[in-house]
This record gives structure tokens, sequence and C-alpha cells, in this order.
């Protein structure tokens, strides 16, 4: 590869050099030409991402999750936000309860709509918070982010984040207790820790 | 990985729609759970040079440790998906797409169609980078310095995915929901990674962020295409 890369560098320059030399020439000579691979073709969509968590949040039956999967972003609301506020509503109910404004004070059909347009948004000009209190949202995810915790406690946890806490005789939804302890990324490029 | 997608039907059986299931998006959907178009995760973040943005996706959840022969499908296309507007729509695209020992990027450039169907940039507008495997980690940074990477990783992903099956079949089956300490099952998994970081200035404009905090962002999704 280095090699390659030299050769490039080298016929790259001496391009620059013949397009200096012939500047009123209009017969421009042939660029480099890349390594002939076929990249023909259409590729078509199989799976999508945005947030973490959200395509297997919410649509459950096989049908709705290979569905999601194949939705643009720009029409998820329209197809699966009351979709989604009906599972969110019916876990609770399933623990006996209504679903509490969460921490942002969103109410179920807000948080939905929200959460049902699966993308990320990323801060180019700032630093990396995937939730750092209602001011500080959403400008993207780093790789030790624990968004599993945060995504429990923006479900589940209420006005104070606590709810389902585990105390008071509440089970414990709001955590899953595993953290980033045992992760390693690196401090640079690829960043990504090695195989194991 | 078999085991996590039996409880998973087995929880998706049990519950007949009130089953919420959290993972990054690892094995999430029947008709690309386990393929080599399974997303499995979706980073971006400030890189060590501010003024870049890193992405990196991964796909096929839950590789075993060192040993396995795992390669990136050649009829499988990455695709970093960049919304400068907030209308939810591509403006930018970053492709990577694999031939033999190496991964070939296309972009950040203006897809010549939006949606579902894509196809490569310019087939000659390219850079790669060798694929890493267990040892290795091959880097390219091209003359716009973007740095490019592909190759196995350590899945950065940590979740107590066996428990939470338990939990959301509700207080009968797991009365105090999750454990304390948790279970990492993604601990010591390899996923096939491609990291991109990218000079902000080759990644267009910014809108205010949807939630009001006043600060300016772009969209990015990641998805998985096949050729067919």
């Amino acid at each position: 590869m280095k090699s390659t890369s030299i050769k490039m560098i080298a016929l790259a320059m001496g391009l620059f050099l013949l397009q200096s030399c012939n500047k009123d020439d209009d017969n421009n000579p042939l660029p480099p030409q890349p390594e002939q691979l076929d990249f023909s073709g259409t590729f078509v969509q199989q799976d999508q991402m945005g947030r973490p968590g959200i395509a297997t949040v919410f649509p459950t039956t096989a049908e709705e999750e290979n569905m999601f999967n194949v939705t643009i972003p720009s029409e998820m609301g329209a197809n699966f936000q009351s979709l989604f506020e009906a599972k969110l509503n019916g876990l609770h109910a399933a623990f006996g309860v209504e679903y509490e404004n969460n921490l942002l004070g969103l109410d179920a059909a807000t948080l939905t709509t929200v959460l049902a347009s699966d993308v990320l948004q990323v801060a180019p000009d700032g630093p990396t918070i995937y939730y750092g209190g209602p001011d500080a949202i959403l400008t993207g995810r780093g790789l030790t982010d624990d968004v599993i915790d945060i995504s429990l406690i923006l479900l589940f946890g209420g006005a104070d984040g606590a709810r389902f806490n585990g105390e008071n005789g509440t089970p414990e939804l709001v955590s899953d207790n595993v953290d980033a302890s045992g992760e390693n990324p690196q401090t640079n490029f690829p960043y990504v820790e090695r195989p194991n | 990985m078999k085991n996590f997608k039996f409880k998973l039907l087995t929880a998706g059986i049990a519950l007949s729609g009130l089953v919420v299931l959290i993972a990054a998006d690892h094995l999430e959907a029947p008709a690309v759970g386990a393929t080599t178009a399974d997303i499995t995760d979706l980073y971006a973040f400030e890189g060590a040079n501010p003024d870049n943005t890193v992405f990196v996706v991964s796909v096929q959840s839950s590789l075993a440790p060192a040993g396995n022969n795992i390669s990136f499908d050649e009829d499988v296309m990455i695709e970093i998906n960049i919304d400068n507007d907030g209308d939810l729509i591509e403006d930018r695209v970053i492709q990577a797409v694999p031939r033999g020992d190496n991964m070939y990027f296309f972009g950040p450039g203006t897809p010549s169609n939006t949606g579902l169907n894509s196809t490569v940039l310019d087939p000659d507008s390219r850079t790669s980078v060798q694929i890493s495997g267990i040892g290795d980690e091959f880097t390219t940074t091209d003359n716009s310095g973007i740095s490019y990477f592909a190759g196995l990783r350590d899945d950065p992903f940590f979740f107590d995915f066996s428990q939470f099956n338990q939990v959301v079949q509700g207080p009968t089956v797991a009365p105090n929901g999750f454990n304390n300490p948790g279970t990492n099952d993604f601990a010591n998994q390899n996923v096939l990674s491609v990291v991109v970081e990218v000079p902000n200035s080759l990644l267009g404009g910014t809108f205010a962020h949807p939630a009001g905090t006043g600060v300016q962002v772009f969209n990015v999704w990641a998805e998985a295409k096949r050729k067919q």
C-alpha cells in the first residue's frame, strides 16, 4: 500500500509539473488511472442506526423491526411515533404504573416523538456529550458513554431519574449496573480497542 | 449469539408486544440480525484534535475472540449519512466498501440520490486502508486530513442484555429488576469496525439542536446496504 501511495504521489507530482508546463495547452494529459476495481451497482438498505437502542427498544414484532430498518429518517416520525408511545405506556402498565414525565420534562408523546426519528445529533464544534443534564444533551456519542443507563433513566426514571431505582420496594429499572470499567479505548486514532 | 437470539424470541413470544428490547443495535431485526449487514453500533465524537469529528460504525455482532476468520462482506456498503440542515435527509455521505485485503472509502460527498438505494459516489475518487486483523493496526491519512481504519476490534458496547431480557418479562419473572452488579454480556466480544476521522471543515453546515439547547449540530446515522 505504501508503495501504491508513493506511486500515486509521484504520478500526481508528475501531473502537476505537466500541467504547469502546458498551461495554454488544451490537450490535458490523462489523469492517473487507479487500480481497476468494480464498485458498480446499486446498494440497497438492510439496516440503519442513529441513537443506540432505538431500533431495538420500540419496534418489537419482526415486521416492525424489519420495517423500521428500511424507513428513511424523515418518515420515521409519521410511521412509528404512535407505536413507540403505545409500547412505552404498555411497559409501564406491565409494572402497574403510568409513565411519569422524565428528567427532561418530556411527556410520553413528546419523548417518543424525539426518539422516533432515529438520528444522532453531533456538535462538531463542542465537546461530545450523550447526556449531561437538561442543558447538555446529545452532542454525539463517545466510546464509553453509558447509553443504556441514560436510556433507562429517561424511559423509566420519572421526574427525578430515580423512579424504579431498586429502593423502597421498587425493582431496579434505571440501571443495568454495568459500566465502562472494562473498556479501554485508545486516546488516538483509531480509538477503538484492539480485538480480543 | 444464538443464545441471545433464542432468549429474544422467547421473550417476544411471552410478551407479544410488551417487550422492550435494548441493545445498541445488535441483532435487532430478523431480516438483518446475524448477517454481514447487521450494524451493531454507531459512535460519533470529537477527535483528539478538536477540529475533527470521529465516526465509528461496527457490524456483525458478538464475534468470538481471536482466532475466528471473520471478514467484511464485499457486497455490503457501510454508509455514514450526514444531514446538515435538520430535514432528516442526508446531504453528505461517507461510504466504505471492501475489496480483497483493503477497505475503500468514498466521500464525504453529495449522494446522487438519497434514501434506501445508493451507488458509489465516484469510483475513481477513493482512499483505501488495509483491513486490520487480530494483531494488526493499519491506518491511512489522506491529503485532505481524513484518517481511515477498518478491521477487527473489541466491541465497546457494555450491557447486561441477559438480565434485560428477564426484566422485560415483568415483575413475575424479574421482581427486583436488574442485578447489582450486572454482567456485561459484550465483554471480550469482537466486532468489525470502520473508523473515519474527518476535519470538521469537510462535514458541511450545522443547525440549532432540536432540543433547544442552542448548540449547533448536524444529524448522523449509519446504514448497511447490500449490492443487488
